[in-house]
């Protein structure tokens, strides 16, 4: 019995999405089948590979990755410097200290912050509130504005503020990640509702809701694979966006990151363990389709990219 | 098609205060109307009802059939509920249906209960241990209940199967494997096992401009695949038409302009 | 063409006699219908079924069990391409490589590690499944040292013995003949040697070739030799020729009902980098692979390995539970608020994620319902007020807290009255719908 390949046939594809400008510009999407399946599709682009920065500085991110981003993160400036130096795609900003109950930063305060890393770096820049939704609106407006032309990718829009993060996106020239809670049906609607009010749909970033490994990583891997399936088989013009995943804030809060090996000595060294946590749960959704991640670790994400060239 | 009015269910304020208050007009408001309405059974939902369940199921029991003359469907999880029920139910005009058996073991005595007192017994084809997740799974379930229904002697007519209808909002692909269910159901037993589904659940959770249509096309595909009873809102006149309409066009009943108003 | 329950079922005998494990005897055909069971486990099957069912009741990719007694895995006999569609059944087994040079200290310390590797993760016991003894140069009397130490050493732990010579594998499986180890491998220059010593001593019997169409050709040459229990090796090592491969050979089996490559497959994720290992062996427990050999063996790789594993093996269908327990959210004090929910992994997420966003430190009562969702779980009899006031009297929550007032979901305000009556001395306050509104609700507090 001769073996015939058993190929799907695809009826749709992911949108390319550039982020940046110039040189260093980064596309990605364009995929037109399951993830890395090069015997019946093409990928034009690799997965971005974003290390996040905050404007404050890290001081509940767990020893390990702390050490890792050295004595820089002090200055968004310097850290966003560090990240461009040390292999990263882009750079994720996460504007934290707006947060209410962090340093309640106005939204002026956090757009200055904005237009300085955007101005100290050539890659990508990648521009998130707190994710508190009210707080985030005009956070990201003003940012938003403060980084006119630099064709970032601006978040995370609701389904509670997605109309001013849409505004916001629109009148800058951003590209605008929307974030549902894990659940590829409101991750449709919440596209749906974005293309309804004038956005388009090729500027959109769909993020699934990341989940760290052993903390319901299944759900997303299988959401994501289910919004792949739907772009791909079934057309759907409204799954079609590159997908991110947020996956440092999820990973480095839980205890396979943070406890000591003379606390639990069956999980072995922890500069390992935390390094791998990451570096998997990158893994899993590099398999499931992502377009795009944000880590924390240097040395994970540079695992990551080493992953990445090895499925190309 | 068997219809079985859903509207006396403990779900719904009026009822849920009805029934602690004692109060028989609303319940048997909603009784009548149904019955009206075409329904054939008239569900009697009276929910865990942890504290004298007893006297309330039996106390529902002759209150609606103190003013229609159809059998009921007693709803309650509670065992003893369900005992009194069934015996406080006057079958003169068929036997009562109890909802529900299950694969779930603390399920079982309400097959038990279908064997002592010659019930119908609806058999809601979920086990322990999680969700069905496909029509193949609904069909192992319900072989299995099926064998536990003859150890109990209740005859296979009197089982009817419940695909378990979930919602479409968030478990998409369940409706379609819930109408394969019923499909395959039949096949399961000579003569064909019959079949009812709690309608409504597959809107659950979507927008209310969306329930009905979802409900009735739903219902449409499910009675083009075999449906034997359904318990729906028999006031819902859409709901009532669709049933009509479709089974005009398959042939159980005659066309004539007026088709609907009969 | 797969066959209905129903047509199925007329081939059986139809006594119910349960010896299948079954109650009747239409259950077990809907069971072999749904390719979840083998009709092997029906003793009075006629000849006649046999040879109808045979074919049509075969899983699409034949399960292989390695080892014997208590630490025996199994693997294959899968029936889907993506998790969502069913789940996962035969979670992959991780073997550590232990090659023919490393006999004596090195071979002892790995030994150890695999007998030390078992952890307990949410309530399931997790190990280094199986050890791969490795031959390097052909030295059979080396090899089968090596294969003699891992027996006595790890008593029960299945052995997958790696050679491509049959010398070396006649002199290596002396040792374990009797525990159904995994030989590895048949090839087209060995297939006729290796397959007379898997026949002889009962091994499965793995085969490798360079490509696909190289592989079923082969297959189908082993099987026709005698060897019904097969392991498929196509050769791929780099993660894209994984992932392509073992998607091809998946879909061919379960679509196509290819029967040559209807097979558990076997990876080979080894690597000089331990964490470019740890990685390639992610992509395999996701893509397929059933059996993934490792260089290394680490406590915090296993971790993560075995916790991938763990998440992509459950059953989409049963929810992940948390156990039930009153756990501490921040730094909770005896005055801090006391919520409850249910055991549904994603609710207790949620919930927590939303308790701790809320700088709030509380008290989370999370109950047992079998992992459903609070509504859900309500309707279905498993949260009502007997049940939660049962939970909370046993909790020994008052241990904890200094107050008497318990916080239920939105969802479930309807138990208000009747757990106030079911907890004397209880004030009940019902909280938000929605686990996005906690953090509001619970400073708006004060």
């Amino acid at each position: 019995m001769a073996l015939t390949i058993p190929k799907e046939t695809y009826s749709g594809k992911i949108y390319n999405v550039q982020v940046g400008t110039g040189a260093k510009a980064v596309t990605i999407g364009g995929a037109s089948a399951l993830p890395y399946l090069g015997f019946e599709g093409t990928f034009p682009h690799r997965p971005a590979v974003a290390l996040e920065i905050m404007d404050i500085a890290p001081d509940d991110w767990p020893e390990t990755v702390k050490k890792a981003v050295g004595g820089v993160a002090s200055s968004p400036v310097q850290w966003a410097k560090f990240c461009q130096q040390n292999g990263a795609d882009m750079v994720a900003l996460r504007l934290m200290g707006t947060h209410p109950d962090q340093k309640n930063k106005s939204a002026e305060e956090a757009a200055k912050t904005a237009a300085e890393v955007a101005a100290a770096i050539d890659i990508p820049l990648i521009i998130l509130g707190s994710g508190q939704a009210e707080k985030d609106s005009q956070v990201i407006q003003a940012a938003a504005a403060a980084t006119r032309g630099k064709n970032c990718a601006i978040g995370k829009a609701l389904e509670e503020n997605y109309k001013t993060m849409a505004a916001a996106a629109m009148a800058n020239d951003h590209k605008l990640i929307a974030m549902s809670q894990l659940d590829v049906n409101l991750a449709k609607q919440l596209n749906i509702l974005l293309t309804q009010m004038g956005f388009d749909k090729e500027r959109i970033i769909m993020d699934p809701m990341s989940s760290a490994l052993g903390y319901g990583l299944e759900y997303t891997y299988s959401v994501m694979e289910r919004i792949r399936l739907a772009a791909l088989m079934q057309n759907d013009p409204m799954m079609q966006t590159p997908v991110v995943c947020d996956i440092g804030a999820n990973v480095w809060k839980v205890k396979e990151t943070m406890a000591p090996e003379s606390e639990v000595s069956e999980w072995g060294s922890l500069e390992d363990r935390a390094l791998a946590w990451e570096a998997v749960t990158a893994s899993a959704m590099i398999a499931s389709g992502a377009d795009m991640l944000i880590m924390r670790h240097p040395g994970a994400a540079a695992k990551v990219k080493e992953l990445i060239s090895e499925l190309m | 098609m068997i219809v079985i009015g859903e509207k006396i269910s403990v779900m719904a304020k009026k009822v849920r205060e009805a029934l602690t208050n004692r109060d028989a007009k609303p319940l048997q408001e909603l009784a009548v109307a149904q019955a009206k309405a075409g329904a054939h059974f008239i569900d009697v939902s009276i929910g865990p009802a942890e504290d004298n369940g007893p006297q309330l199921m039996d106390w529902a029991v002759k209150v609606v059939q103190e003013v229609v003359q159809k059998p009921l469907c007693l709803d309650t999880t509670n065992i003893k509920a369900m005992e009194a029920g069934v015996k406080a139910h006057n079958n003169q005009w068929g036997s009562p249906l109890i909802n529900s058996t299950s694969n779930e073991p603390e399920r079982f005595p309400m097959m038990a209960l279908a064997g002592k007192y010659n019930a119908k017994v609806i058999a809601l084809t979920l086990g322990k241990g999680g969700l069905p997740a496909d029509a193949e799974d609904r069909c192992v379930i319900a072989s299995e209940i099926m064998g536990r229904g003859a150890e109990y002697g209740v005859p296979m007519e009197n089982i009817i199967l419940d695909p378990l209808i979930l919602q479409i909002c968030t478990m998409q692909d369940q409706g379609r494997q819930a109408i394969r269910a019923v499909r395959m159901f039949k096949d399961l037993n000579d003569p064909p096992m019959q079949s009812v589904v709690g309608l409504s659940n597959i809107s659950n959770g979507a927008p209310k401009e969306v329930r009905g249509i979802i409900n009735r096309n739903f219902f449409a595909l499910l009675i083009d695949a075999g449906l034997t009873a359904a318990i729906i809102d028999p006031l819902d006149k859409d709901m009532m038409d669709t049933l009509k309409t479709v089974e005009m066009i398959n042939g159980k009943t005659m066309y004539a302009h007026s088709y609907l108003d009969m | 063409m797969a066959l209905s329950g129903v047509e199925i079922f007329k081939y059986l005998p139809k006594t119910n006699c349960k010896k299948c494990g079954h109650p009747t005897c239409l259950a077990f055909a809907m069971k072999l219908a749904a390719k979840q069971a083998s009709l092997d486990s029906c003793p009075d099957a006629s000849d006649d079924a046999k040879k109808v069912l045979g074919e049509a009741s075969a899983p699409p990719i034949r399960g292989i069990t390695l080892g014997t007694g208590d630490k025996a895995v199994k693997v294959g006999e899968e029936i889907c391409l993506f998790r969502h569609e069913k789940k996962f059944f035969n979670p992959n087994i991780f073997a550590v490589a232990i090659k023919a040079s490393e006999a004596g200290a090195e071979a002892a310390k790995k030994i150890e590690a695999v007998k030390a590797s078992e952890i307990d993760r949410v309530g399931q016991k997790l190990r280094v499944d199986a050890i791969a003894v490795t031959d390097e140069g052909g030295d059979a009397a080396k090899f089968a040292s090596v294969v003699k130490q891992v027996v006595d050493g790890a008593p029960g732990v299945p052995v997958i013995l790696v050679s491509k010579n049959p010398a070396v594998i006649e002199a290596g499986i002396v040792h374990c003949a009797d525990k159904k180890p995994l030989i590895y491998a048949a090839t087209a220059e060995n297939a006729d040697a290796m397959a007379k010593i898997a026949k002889a001593k009962k091994a499965s019997l793995a085969v490798s070739a360079d490509g696909l169409d190289a592989l079923t050709a082969l297959s189908e040459k082993v099987k026709a030799l005698g060897v019904d229990d097969l392991v498929l090796d196509s050769g791929a090592r780099k993660a894209k020729d994984m992932i392509e491969h073992y998607t091809i050979i998946r879909r061919a089996a379960i679509k196509k009902n290819f029967k040559p490559l209807g097979y558990p497959i076997i990876s080979f994720a080894g690597r000089d980098n331990t964490v470019a290992e740890t990685m390639v062996a992610a992509i395999g427990t996701m893509k397929y692979a059933s059996i993934i050999i490792l260089n290394s063996v680490e406590k915090w790789k296993m971790l993560a390995l075995l916790s991938l594993r763990q998440n992509i093996y459950t059953d989409p269908q049963v929810p992940m539970q948390v156990a039930q327990n009153v756990y501490k959210v921040g730094d909770a004090k005896p005055n801090s608020p006391l919520l409850i929910t249910t055991n549904f992994s994603l609710s207790y997420f949620i919930v927590r994620g939303e308790v701790e966003n809320s700088k709030v430190p509380s008290w989370l009562a999370v109950m047992d319902n079998e992992g459903l969702s609070v509504l859900t779980a309500w309707a279905a009899g498993k949260f009502t007020a007997s049940k939660i006031a049962q939970f909370i009297t046993d909790s020994g929550v008052d241990k904890n807290v200094s107050h008497k007032e318990l916080i239920i979901p939105g969802y479930v305000a309807i138990l208000s009255g009747a757990l106030e009556e079911k907890l004397p001395g209880w004030k009940i306050t019902v909280g938000p719908r929605e686990a996005n509104q906690l953090p509001t609700f619970l400073k708006g507090r004060g």
